[in-house]
């Protein structure tokens, strides 16, 4: 397992001492400082922990999973907070759109309370930056995959989080989608000064090679 | 697939083990009180043609559910049956048998018919076709009628109990690849699915099974209406008893139900233990097992000509049965004087309908009382979901599969009983929290299914987008189950419209609901009345099923502004 922090202050903070499930011990004494900008990759066999960590830091474990240590973000500690307040933003495999709303509501959702005006600006303004302004009202489930991949990371990114939680985000995407995917979340992630915490199976995914965890097999 | 299996022996136990309670309870109280019991000489035999009917009639729904379902072509029940099926379970039990009364009855539609076209013949008939014939086509003594009811009845809700599973997407996935690599070993369809499909789905209706047999069993309005009448069914028995002024005869009432309940039980344990029996000897893999020759003999694989006719026959007898009593009801509700053996009526009127709708009290008393006890159930379900865990959700559907293997009796004296120690019987909101009781268990597991096929991740997405719990359940978790929410409320109000036992046992007789009118009318001799009121007892919630469908239907997105993906 290896991680390199920077000097830079931290987005994301992690000290982990201890994640066990119900088969064993999952992970310890686990440590993660990620400054703005900064993506940290994790990778490992199944069943290592991963999608666990991620659980982890933005609070959904479930029940028979215990955690113990502490996260913070932007210098506040947020273990003990729900995930609501934590301002940690979710892209997983599967883009889990709405069904039942448009893609203009499906990121009005997202947006933060204000007057109305600004918050339709706002979604206007992100559907422009994906490229997703003539499918606006259109029914989620009639977009293509890599429509959809770009509708979630929009919808993530309105609800304006410091920190970006991506859980094999690519995997269902193919090649060249993939490659044009990466790029707009990484490029996201550096404009907008977040921390990003990946897991993935593909090497190919990782942005920074100075940035990447390995988990092993979980312990007995 | 173990955990699912155990998930759902769990619920039918939890269930199983509340109703053994409460009949226990109810059993030994009741037979303390009634020590006359072998003074009564019919109660043996009436307790006999219940079990003898319930359990022919569970055992013939059964059969009919698995016929029509191996006669489905792998994929076609998910799409036309559920849309159909809610149209019959609509019907409820004492319309039909009304319905089935008029028709087949002595004096009844289908004799009149069937004596027009015999007139040629008299000459060479021994009996008048002048006059009703002697013998018994309803209310014979072998209980005939009653299970043909009970069987038309219960077929489509085993059959939607059945695609419930089917709709499941795990399942359907897992049982469609299991079909597919049966028939590449060179079983036909129809062997693959009884080989296949049927040793795995005939445990996940264990449930619905019993709750078929006890209904069966401890039916009173079905019962009443078509069923035996010297001696009637042990349950209409304890009915008449049940309703006595005298407590001692209550307690009888008390007693035969508990008997009754008592007796089901044992039956369904001797049945499950044999069913056991048969798979610790290895019944199910000499059943799944075998070379596909073997699968080839009737009724597995059936001749070419059966394959032709048989599955549209299947497809179509049940909607055909109930097209014909509906049309029987229709016919019989504006006929108006009809002598005997006129195969039309001398005259059209819409009197009994004038009278039905002119009847405010039992119309109005029923409209409000189904609106607001599945709007409560509704509610209270959607709680107590939210609210707990998913990991206590099998537990709560155990509990509500309770009320649903009691006999309808026994739960309406448990109302009752209630009703007294609350002070609320007789009252309003006696009759709404009776109605709202009995209607919660099947809102609840109506709702079950959809409220499980949420993906949860949802939850943790718009959690991590900032937004509160509520405005989760608001905006994403009830819109997405606004079809299955709208399906809920429409069951729970068809329960109370068709209930009629909670209403004469907590509203002591001082409301009226058209099922109370109906019955009321059934032992009488106002045909034209009869038939409207059994009629709005199907309409009223075929009303509330149509008002659920385009409540739930799905929404219509605006086409994209540009044609081609831009990816």
């Amino acid at each position: 397992m290896t991680d390199t922090a920077t000097a830079a202050p931290p987005v994301l903070q992690l000290q982990l001492r201890l994640l066990r499930a119900p088969s064993g011990v999952l992970l310890q004494d686990f440590a993660l400082a990620l400054p703005a900008g900064a993506i940290h990759t994790v990778m490992g066999p199944s069943g290592s922990g991963k999608s666990s960590l991620l659980a982890a830091l933005c609070g959904t474990l479930e029940p028979g999973i215990r955690f113990e240590g502490q996260v913070g973000v932007d210098g506040m500690r947020v273990d003990a907070w729900p995930i609501q307040r934590r301002r940690i933003g979710l892209l997983l495999q599967d883009d889990l759109l709405f069904a039942h709303m448009t893609v203009r509501e499906n990121l009005l959702f997202a947006v933060p309370a204000g007057p109305q005006a600004q918050r339709t600006q706002a979604v206007q303004l992100a559907l422009d930056e994906v490229e997703l302004l003539p499918w606006a009202d259109a029914d989620p489930a009639t977009l293509s995959g890599g429509q959809r991949a770009r509708a979630a990371l929009a919808r993530a990114l309105l609800a304006q989080p410091r920190v970006l939680l991506l859980d094999e985000p690519f995997s269902k995407l193919d090649a060249p989608l993939r490659q044009r995917m990466r790029d707009l979340v990484w490029g996201a992630v550096r404009r907008r000064g977040l921390a990003a915490v990946l897991v993935t199976h593909d090497v190919a995914d990782m942005a920074d090679a100075q940035r990447l965890s390995m988990l092993g097999a979980p312990q007995a | 697939m173990t955990s699912l299996h155990h998930a759902t022996a769990r619920k039918t136990r939890t269930g199983l083990y509340g109703s053994a309670v409460v009949l226990l309870s109810a059993s030994i109280s009741a037979c303390l009180a009634w020590p006359g019991l072998p003074e009564h000489a019919p109660w043996l035999r009436a307790l006999g043609l219940s079990l003898a009917s319930g359990a022919v009639a569970t055992g013939l729904a059964l059969a009919a559910c698995a016929a029509l379902l191996s006669a489905m072509p792998m994929g076609m029940p998910v799409r036309a049956w559920p849309r159909l099926l809610p149209a019959f379970l609509a019907l409820p039990h004492m319309a039909f048998a009304l319905g089935v009364l008029l028709l087949l009855s002595p004096s009844g539609v289908l004799v009149r018919w069937v004596f027009a076209l015999l007139a040629p013949l008299q000459a060479l008939l021994p009996w008048p076709l002048d006059a009703p014939p002697a013998w018994q086509s309803t209310q014979d003594p072998w209980g005939l009628g009653l299970v043909l009811v009970l069987v038309c009845k219960e077929t489509p809700f085993l059959l939607w109990c059945a695609l419930a599973q089917w709709q499941r997407p795990d399942l359907a996935l897992r049982w469609h690849r299991e079909m597919a690599l049966a028939r590449t070993w060179g079983y036909s369809e129809r062997s693959a699915w009884w080989r296949v499909v049927w040793p795995q789905l005939l445990p996940r209706l264990a449930g619905p099974l019993l709750a078929v047999g006890m209904y069966s069993v401890s039916v009173v309005d079905v019962a009443w209406i078509i069923g035996p009448g010297a001696p009637p069914t042990l349950a209409v028995l304890a009915w008449q008893w049940l309703q006595d002024a005298d407590p001692a005869r209550r307690a009888q009432g008390l007693a035969a139900m508990a008997i009754l309940a008592a007796c089901t039980a044992v039956l369904a344990v001797v049945v499950y233990a044999a069913y056991q029996g048969w798979l610790r000897l290895g019944g199910r893999r000499r059943w799944s097992g075998g070379p596909p020759a073997m699968a080839s003999f009737a009724p597995m694989a059936p001749n070419a000509l059966a394959l032709r006719w048989r599955p549209r026959v299947a497809y179509r007898a049940l909607p055909v049965m109930y097209l014909v009593v509906a049309a029987a009801l229709t016919f019989s509700s504006v006929a108006g004087t009809w002598p005997f053996p006129a195969v039309w009526p001398q005259q059209w009127t819409l009197q009994a309908w004038q009278s039905a709708a002119g009847s405010s009290s039992a119309l109005g008393t029923t409209l409000w009382l189904a609106s607001t006890s599945a709007l409560s159930a509704l509610v209270l379900a959607v709680l107590l979901l939210e609210a707990l865990p998913r990991r206590f959700h099998a537990a709560l559907m155990g509990l509500a599969l309770g009320p649903l293997l009691l006999p309808a009796l026994v739960w309406a004296w448990l109302l009752q009983s209630g009703a007294l120690a609350l002070g609320v019987d007789g009252s309003v909101s006696g009759l709404w929290l009776a109605h709202t009781l009995t209607v919660w268990p099947y809102v609840l597991l109506s709702l079950q299914a959809p409220y499980a096929a949420v993906d949860g991740r949802l939850a943790a997405v718009a959690a991590s987008l900032g937004r509160s719990r509520w405005a989760y359940l608001w905006q994403v978790q009830l819109p997405l189950l606004r079809g299955a929410l709208a399906g809920a409320g429409a069951i729970g109000f068809a329960v109370s419209v068709a209930q009629f036992l909670p209403t004469l046992f907590v509203g002591g007789g001082r409301f009226s609901t058209v099922s109370t009118e109906a019955l009321a009318l059934s032992s009488g001799g106002q045909r034209s009345l009869l038939a409207a009121y059994a009629l709005l007892q199907w309409v009223l919630p075929a009303c509330a099923f149509a008002l659920a469908w385009w409540l739930g239907r799905a929404r219509r997105f605006a086409q994209p502004s540009v044609s081609t993906s831009l990816h």
